[in-house]
C-alpha cells in the first residue's frame, strides 16, 4: 500500500501573540512582536535581570476549566488542553468510538510542569513547611499535557510527550505525521506546549547567556541573545482522503520530517547537523530544493546559532537560498522552548494557506554572517508551494519539519 | 451555634472545588459533589496546613461527608498541640 498522505486540518494555538488562531495569524501578519516587560515573577531576591519575555496574557484558566479542575493542571498542559480543543474543534473533525480508539496524541514539551515543582520546592526550601502539594507529581510530569488532552477529548490511541529541548514539538509533528502516514492511526493531534516564568527557571535560562536585555533581533548584526516564550499549538493531522471525503478544510499537507543529532557539544552547533536534518525532511517529502519557497527558521536571535544556521541553510540549497524567504518568527512570540516547532508551524501554515510570509521583527542591520533573505520587519505576499520549519535543540539534536501547500481544489481555511 | 473547625473545612473545600461556601453543608456527600481522589488530596493539603495537622492515610479511607472530615479534623486537634511551622516530620504523613 502506498504511503498515506497527511494533512493538517485542524489548528489551535495560544501565545503572546494572542489566544487563538486568528489573533496569532494576525500579529504575525502585521510583524508585532509580543515582547514586553516581564511580569508576574519576582525575581529581585535573588537578582534576576532578565527585563523583557514574550508571556501569554489575559489567559484565564477559569473560564476552561470548571470544579477546581485548574489547580490539577500546570499552566503548560492547561495549554496543551486548550489548544488541542481548539484545534479539534476548528478541524470540523466528528469524533466516533473507532475514531477515538484510532486517534494518537503526540505532544512536545522540554521542562513539562517546571513551574509546579518549583512552588513545592519553594515550600519546602524556602517557606519552611513541611509538606509539598500532593499533586506536585502528576502536575510536573512532561506527560501531563498528553494526558490531561485524552481525557479531556476522550481519545484513547497512542498517547505520548517528546521531550528533546528546543526541538520537541518538531519531533512530535514528524512521529505523528508517521503514524498517520503508515496508517497507525487514523488521526494524530500533535504540537506542543511550554510554560517556565519561575524565577527558578529564569534564572538557569540567565546563567547561560544567551538572553538578550532588550529584545529578540534574528539574523540582525545586534543581535543579543533570545528572548523566552511561552504558549501552546495543536494541530490535527488526518490522511488526505479522509479530509477531502468530509470535505474538510485543509491547510497544509505535512511531507516529511528529518531529525539528527550534531553528536557534538551540548550548546554549540554545527552546520552539518542541521544541514543533514533540512536534506532528510527534503528526501522523506520527495522535495526538490528548489520546491521551497519558505524556511521558518530555528533563529533564535544568538550570536551563536544564526550565522550557522544561515550557513546551514545554504549548505542545503546553494544559490536557490537566495530565493526563499528566511523569518524568525521568535522575533514575535518568543523562545517558546517545546513548543516552538508548534508555533512556528502555525506561522508555517499561514505562508502557505495565506500566502504571507511573516517577517523577521526587530531587525535593524545586516550582519556579513548572515546573508540570506530574512524577511526583515514586513510581511511580504508571495505564493509559496512549500516550507521547512527549523528546530535545533540543545543537546544538538535537530528537527526539520516540511511542509506543502494543500492540494488544488481542497477545501480552503 | 457557629462552628469554627467545620466554617473552615466548608470554606477550604469550597476554594478547591470552586464553588459558592453556602452550596456545601455537613451532610454534603463528598462523590455525590464531585469531589475525586485528587481533590480530596488538595483539600487534605490545605486542612493540614489550614489546622496545622497531619492527616494519617488510615483516616482518609473512611471520608464520605462532609462531617466525618469535621469530626476527623477536631479529633486530630484534641488528641495532640498544634504542629510547628516545620509540619510533621514523620514519612508517612
Amino acid at each position: 500500500m502506498a504511503p498515506r498522505r497527511v494533512v493538517i486540518t485542524g489548528l489551535g494555538v495560544i501565545s503572546a501573540l494572542g489566544l487563538d488562531l486568528a489573533a496569532n495569524w494576525k500579529a504575525l501578519c502585521q510583524g508585532r512582536p509580543a515582547i514586553r516587560p516581564l511580569e508576574g515573577v519576582d525575581g529581585s531576591r535573588v537578582g534576576l535581570k532578565m527585563q523583557n519575555a514574550a508571556q501569554v496574557r489575559g489567559f484565564d484558566p477559569l473560564k476552561h476549566f470548571e470544579g477546581g479542575k485548574d489547580a490539577q493542571l500546570d499552566r503548560f498542559a492547561q495549554f496543551s488542553v486548550v489548544a488541542a480543543r481548539q484545534a479539534l474543534r476548528d478541524s470540523g473533525v466528528e469524533l466516533t468510538a473507532e475514531l477515538r480508539e484510532q486517534t494518537a496524541i503526540i505532544c512536545g514539551s522540554a521542562v513539562g510542569g517546571q513551574s509546579a515543582i518549583e512552588a513545592g520546592f519553594e515550600d519546602l526550601w524556602v517557606n519552611g513547611r513541611g509538606r509539598v502539594h500532593p499533586l506536585t507529581i502528576p502536575k510536573t510530569m512532561a506527560n501531563a499535557g498528553a494526558s490531561h488532552i485524552a481525557m479531556d477529548l476522550g481519545l484513547s490511541g497512542p498517547a505520548f510527550t517528546i521531550s528533546t529541548a528546543c526541538s520537541s514539538a518538531n519531533h512530535a509533528i514528524g512521529q505523528a505525521f508517521r503514524m498517520v502516514r503508515d496508517a497507525e492511526v487514523e488521526m494524530a493531534l500533535t504540537g506542543g506546549a511550554e510554560a517556565f516564568f519561575n524565577v527558578g527557571m529564569l534564572k538557569a535560562w540567565e546563567a547561560m547567556r544567551v538572553i538578550s536585555p532588550d529584545t529578540c533581533r534574528p539574523f540582525s548584526k545586534d543581535r543579543k541573545g533570545m528572548i523566552l516564550g511561552e504558549g501552546g499549538a495543536m494541530m490535527i493531522l488526518e490522511p488526505l482522503e479522509t479530509a477531502q471525503a468530509r470535505g474538510a478544510k485543509i491547510y497544509g499537507e505535512v511531507c516529511g520530517c528529518g531529525m539528527t543529532a550534531d553528536a557534538h557539544h551540548l550548546t554549540q552547533p554545527t552546520v552539518e547537523g542541521p544541514a543533514r536534518a533540512m536534506r532528510a525532511a527534503l528526501r522523506e517529502a520527495g522535495l526538490a530544493p528548489e520546491a521551497i519557497g519558505y524556511i521558518n527558521a530555528h533563529g533564535t536571535g544568538t550570536p551563536g546559532n544564526d550565522p550557522v544556521e544561515s550557513r546551514a541553510i545554504r549548505a542545503v540549497f546553494g544559490p536557490h537560498a537566495d530565493k526563499i524567504g528566511v523569518s524568525s518568527t521568535k522575533s514575535m512570540h518568543g523562545h517558546a522552548l517545546g513548543a516552538a516547532g508548534a508555533l512556528e508551524a502555525v506561522a508555517t501554515l499561514l505562508v502557505l494557506c495565506k500566502g504571507t510570509l511573516p517577517p523577521t521583527a526587530n531587525f535593524t542591520e545586516r550582519d556579513p554572517e548572515c546573508d540570506l533573505d530574512y524577511i526583515p520587519n514586513q510581511a511580504r505576499k508571495a505564493e509559496v508551494g512549500a516550507a521547512l520549519s527549523n528546530s535545533f535543540a540543545f543537546g544538538g539534536l535537530n528537527a526539520v519539519v516540511a511542509f506543502r501547500a494543500a492540494p488544488r481544489g481542497s477545501g480552503s481555511p | 451555634m457557629p462552628d469554627p473547625v467545620a466554617e473552615k473545612v466548608i470554606a477550604t473545600l469550597a476554594s478547591v472545588k470552586r464553588i459558592p461556601a453556602d452550596t456545601i453543608t455537613l451532610d454534603t456527600n463528598l462523590q455525590e459533589m464531585g469531589i475525586d481522589s485528587l481533590d480530596v488530596f488538595s483539600l487534605l493539603f490545605e486542612l493540614e496546613n489550614a489546622f496545622k495537622i497531619s492527616i494519617p492515610d488510615d483516616d482518609v479511607r473512611s471520608i464520605k461527608t462532609v462531617n466525618d472530615i469535621v469530626e476527623g479534623v477536631k479529633k486530630l486537634l484534641a488528641a495532640a498541640p498544634p504542629e510547628t511551622s516545620m509540619g510533621s516530620a514523620s514519612p508517612a504523613s
